[in-house]
């Protein structure tokens, strides 16, 4: 039997993964509005709130396996960091996770 | 008698329980005056008392003054962390520092005996540190607004650096917070509905304090009428560019609904409201809400206060600033559902205010949060609780020298 390696995934591919997970949380209806980029700010053009953050954060962790660790990123983070927070800062965090 | 000083920020909804209480204290002989850095309207201050700004120490800082109460508007747009920001760096900071000069003279030349501070203007309690004034904190919301938040150790790091450095600026070394009284916070709501984790002593909750008598017109006639639920609706006296958003998403959600909809709103944002909603620019709020079966309203808390002591159950949308913090505790204590303003969907509004009418679950806890207010006291315990601090600390001071 071949040893399965799981196969790390490129930018682009957890890019486009968090997009379905963002569309997931917020409702399509909604996001339908929103230009979803590498540079949307998290809460300031996606405008998520603490619940939706929740939720989004065990779908991350649903799919890109346990060892991220996402709410205790946020919570290592200032102020500036967590208003400035970008859907690209997201992207590097999971690649240096995998 | 003793000579009380209030000292308020320029929010009415933190100046309102003051009035109730300060008309009290004038009622019953004392010496009432406010401080503040915006003139307040002159029917609302009790007779007898005296709402002073000093305008003077101000001149210079006023242009800065009015461009912080117009970034308050920004809120709606903001998010958690932006508006923890806005209010403490950008607001609670800067009007401490414009008006700590005018304060301290208009504090010398009143001579309190007790400084009353409200919980966003710290310069009243630093004041008061500073010439050895007896200080008691006044809190119109449930305390703890900023919840979870505090948890992350860079942002407890960041306000407590701020605070520190704040007291530092006015020569106050400690590295305890003066900006509120160790000896006496008196918190607007019941203990059981803010549900706060700090049982110290000092903390007093007296409930909400009776608003002003308001003898707005309305027309009763057409209430009388009305068969079905009647639902009261209030967006309070901010949040104005909203208000057109909002109430269309009411009107596509309930016009054909068998409810009826009293708004306090200014009628003239659409040309033509639906047959089953009563709107009007201003209302007579407390006397209209023993006849509602149930509130929509954001969570601020004058409204909340008055649906609370009506017993009556809410649907809450909550927008921006202390408002999510309200609308979990309402949640959480069983008295009503919340939906978040932003991605508000219609089919979710009717849902959940059919949810909150026909569910009796919500009514049973609203009357219970009710009980707890009524027993909480209100101004009778507020007034209460000032004149015996200012005694005991009357007597103090008179044993010493």
């Amino acid at each position: 039997m071949d040893t399965v390696t799981k196969r790390k995934l490129n930018s682009e591919e957890i890019f486009a993964a968090l997009k379905v997970f963002i569309t997931e949380v917020i409702g399509e209806e909604f996001v339908e509005d929103m230009d979803i980029t590498r540079e949307s700010s998290f809460t300031k053009d996606l405008e998520m709130d603490s619940i939706e953050i929740v939720s989004f954060s065990e779908k991350v962790k649903a799919h890109f396996g346990e060892n991220i660790d996402f709410t205790g990123w946020l919570s290592g983070m200032d102020l500036d960091q967590l208003i400035n927070l970008k859907l690209d800062d997201i992207i590097k965090h999971i690649e240096t996770c995998q | 008698m003793p000579k009380f000083m209030f000292v308020v920020p320029p929010f009415f909804g933190h100046i309102s329980p003051t009035l109730s209480v300060g008309a009290s204290l004038i009622s019953r002989g004392h010496q009432v005056v406010w401080v503040g850095i915006k003139e307040l309207g002159a029917e609302h201050i009790p007779a007898g008392g005296k709402f002073i700004v000093p305008h003077e120490e101000l001149a210079e800082h006023q242009a800065d003054i009015q461009r912080i109460l117009k970034m308050q508007d920004e809120g709606p747009k903001l998010s958690g962390v932006e508006t923890l920001k806005l209010a403490l760096e950008e607001t609670y900071l800067p009007f401490c520092r414009y008006i700590m000069k005018g304060l301290s003279r208009v504090a010398d030349e009143f001579q309190p005996d007790v400084i009353i501070s409200d919980c966003i203007t710290f310069a009243g309690a630093i004041c008061a540190y500073n010439k050895g004034i007896p200080c008691v904190t006044t809190t119109p919301v449930p305390p703890d607004v900023t919840g979870d938040t505090m948890q992350s150790p860079k942002i407890f790091e960041w306000q407590k650096n701020l605070i520190l450095g704040l007291q530092r600026e006015f020569g106050v070394y400690t590295d305890d917070y003066v900006i509120h009284s160790r000896d006496m916070n008196i918190v607007f709501t019941s203990k059981e509905f803010a549900a706060s984790k700090d049982t110290s002593e000092h903390m007093q909750y007296v409930g909400p304090v009776k608003g002003r008598p308001n003898n707005t017109p309305f027309d009763w006639d057409r209430l009388a009428a009305v068969t079905t639920p009647k639902v009261f609706v209030s967006l309070g006296t901010l949040l104005v560019d909203i208000r057109k958003d909002f109430f269309q998403k009411l009107i596509e959600a309930f016009a054909d609904q068998p409810l009826t909809i009293v708004a306090a709103t200014d009628p003239a944002i659409f040309d033509k409201w639906p047959d089953n909603f009563i709107v009007q620019g201003y209302v007579p709020q407390s006397t209209l809400m023993p006849h509602m079966d149930a509130v929509i309203c954001h969570g601020g808390f004058n409204t909340v206060n008055d649906a609370f002591l009506n017993g009556l159950p809410m649907l809450i949308t909550p927008i921006a600033y202390d408002h999510f913090h309200t609308a979990s505790l309402i949640e959480n204590a069983g008295c009503g559902v919340k939906l978040r303003y932003k991605r508000l969907r219609v089919s979710d509004l009717k849902t959940a205010m059919w949810d909150v009418l026909e569910n009796e679950k919500y009514r049973i806890a609203a009357r219970h949060i009710q009980d707890t207010f009524i027993k909480a006291g209100g101004n009778e315990k507020a007034t209460e609780l000032l004149e015996t601090f200012a005694q005991k600390t009357y007597e103090q001071t008179t044993t010493l020298s």
